[in-house]
């Protein structure tokens, strides 16, 4: 007993002295590395000046595509949620990402935005792996769902929170929020929100990096009539500006009236890329398109 | 790291939770100041050790318990309402997010250590004054006890943010971290000391001094309570690199 405490001494000694060298090692690693990002980063940053400008890194695609999935796989045990995808996106186009329920959109999503990792093959996001792109979020603007918010938090404090994660300068907050039409309600917590306005506040925090690319799941869900056309006006204008944007849905009238373009996936398999004239043509429309090529699918 | 660091700051100043813990913690730290000034024997309580140990201590176990959960909630809160998915999109690189998290949670456990001790300390004089007894700590001992108590207490915030990123279900997080501080510590400590000593609770007790007979010194105490930190972080940091968020 009157030895443990020295014999313990002894040992974590050691342990503290491997630990130690192991810090410090990785932290010179972290210093080289964060120097070098800086450099990289040091070329090119206006925020807040345009509304929603060109798409800002579009050029630093290499094939200037602003996505592209290349046999892009998922799968959970034997279970094949994505099914060697491959598409890209054009800039300044609105893509609908159609698909029944379970078809593997969402999935899909996630691998794209590095949330999930790819069994196989990659997606590229403005060249890079979403996880490797600098200051990701002033280049792309994701809503994955709509209520991805601490109830008690109120709107402008969830804004708060990114826009200090992100190093985005706190003008930014009332700008997004102008944008989605949010003002009053953003001190109000999360919860006494409609589910409008969680699809406004989603918006607001996609767009405060002032992105070129917007990705969105199923943002119309639950939206009444008037909110769905204000999405609709919304999207147009942002691609107008030369903003791109990649929009999951089911629900095929919402998409008709927006989309340039679609991508319809059934069982995690890619059935239709084409612009939306094609698809939706003389005889048919999109939604007869949609059933013929989702034929058989258990939703 | 910085803007990530003042964010998860930010984070922890924005919702009800902390205030919360806070309360909860203080409100357990009288209470059980209270019950045991007034339930223990005169000689239960005659000596500057059994003071320690038996009464003031509590604001060492309940500090570090509450820094605790404070760690894991603020991992397990974003799972529970999802708000991962937008922390992870704008901060892909998810060590980031775990040392971000780790350090926050670190300065809060510091904070809900030193409420903790501090608030005993008082309570435990008046309890005893009451009670006629008189206190036998000195002021090495409450500086032992508030140094030591905020120490453990920030390092056990840490281990909080390990376990919650590797359970990360709230429910089962919260409810592991509490029968481990409240139930098995404590048969750890009765059935096998040598074991038990080396438990994060025993540790932290150890680091504010109590029970040197059974416990660590408090600089080794102290030491391994560090690594027991850092191995929870990066088994946090694992375990958020190498799964999915869906």
């Amino acid at each position: 007993m009157t030895h443990g405490p020295q014999n313990h001494g002894a040992i974590v000694g050691v342990l503290t002295i491997l630990v130690v060298a192991f810090l410090v090692g990785r932290g010179l690693l972290s210093v080289l590395r964060s120097a070098k990002a800086r450099r990289r980063a040091a070329s090119a940053h206006d925020l807040g000046r345009r509304r929603w400008g060109p798409a800002p890194a579009a050029p630093s695609a290499p094939d200037g595509a602003i996505v592209s999935a290349k046999s892009l796989t998922k799968q959970y045990g034997d279970f094949v949620a994505v099914d060697q995808l491959t598409f890209s996106l054009e800039p300044r186009t609105i893509t609908g990402f159609l698909g029944p329920n379970g078809a593997g959109k969402t999935t899909t999503l996630r691998l794209m935005l590095g949330l999930a990792e790819p069994t196989a093959g990659e997606a590229l996001v403005l060249g890079s792996r979403y996880a490797d792109l600098e200051q990701p979020i002033r280049q792309v603007g994701a809503v994955l769902e709509s209520n991805d918010f601490h109830p008690g938090r109120s709107g402008r404090d969830h804004l708060r929170v990114l826009a200090l994660a992100a190093d985005l300068p706190p003008s930014r907050i009332d700008q997004v929020l102008d944008l989605v039409d949010l003002g009053p309600a953003a001190t109000r917590p999360v919860k006494t929100y409609s589910l409008g306005m969680r699809q406004r506040l989603g918006l607001a925090a996609a767009l405060l990096g002032d992105p070129g690319l917007l990705v969105l799941d199923e943002p119309a869900n639950g939206l009444d009539p008037v909110g769905v056309h204000w999405l609709r006006t919304f999207l147009r204008g942002f691609a107008d500006g030369g903003g791109t944007v990649l929009v999951s849905s089911h629900v095929l009238a919402e998409v008709a009236q927006t989309v340039d373009r679609v991508l319809i996936i059934d069982r995690g398999r890619l059935v239709a890329d084409a612009p939306l004239d094609e698809l939706a043509g003389r005889d048919q429309t999109l939604g007869d398109a949609y059933l013929e090529l989702t034929a058989g699918s258990p939703s | 790291m910085r803007p990530q660091l003042r964010a998860e700051l930010l984070k922890l100043r924005t919702t009800r939770t902390t205030l919360g813990l806070l309360a909860a913690m203080i409100g357990l730290v009288l209470t059980a100041i209270v019950l045991h000034g007034y339930g223990l024997t005169t000689e239960d309580l005659d000596s500057a050790s059994k003071q320690l140990t038996l009464l003031v201590g509590w604001g060492v176990v309940l500090g570090a318990l509450f820094a605790g959960l404070l760690g894991a909630m603020s991992f397990t809160g974003e799972i529970r309402y999802g708000t991962i998915r937008p922390t992870l999109l704008v901060t892909p690189r998810r060590g980031l997010v775990i040392a971000a998290k780790s350090a926050a949670s670190m300065l809060g456990g510091l904070a809900f250590g030193l409420a903790a001790t501090a608030v005993a300390a008082v309570a435990a004089s008046v309890a005893l004054t009451a009670r006629g007894i008189d206190v036998r700590l000195d002021a090495g001992d409450y500086a032992l006890l508030i140094f030591g108590g905020s120490v453990a207490s920030a390092l056990w915030a840490v281990i909080g943010v390990g376990v919650g990123a590797l359970v990360r279900n709230q429910m089962p997080a919260v409810i592991g971290i509490l029968a481990w501080v409240l139930f098995i510590e404590g048969q750890l400590i009765d059935n096998a000391p040598n074991l038990g000593r080396l438990a994060p609770g025993p540790l932290g007790r150890a680091i504010s001094g109590m029970s040197p007979d059974i416990l660590l010194a408090p600089g080794v105490a102290a030491l391994l309570l560090v690594h027991y930190a850092v191995a929870a972080a990066a088994g946090g940091r694992l375990a958020t690199t190498r799964r999915d968020f869906v």
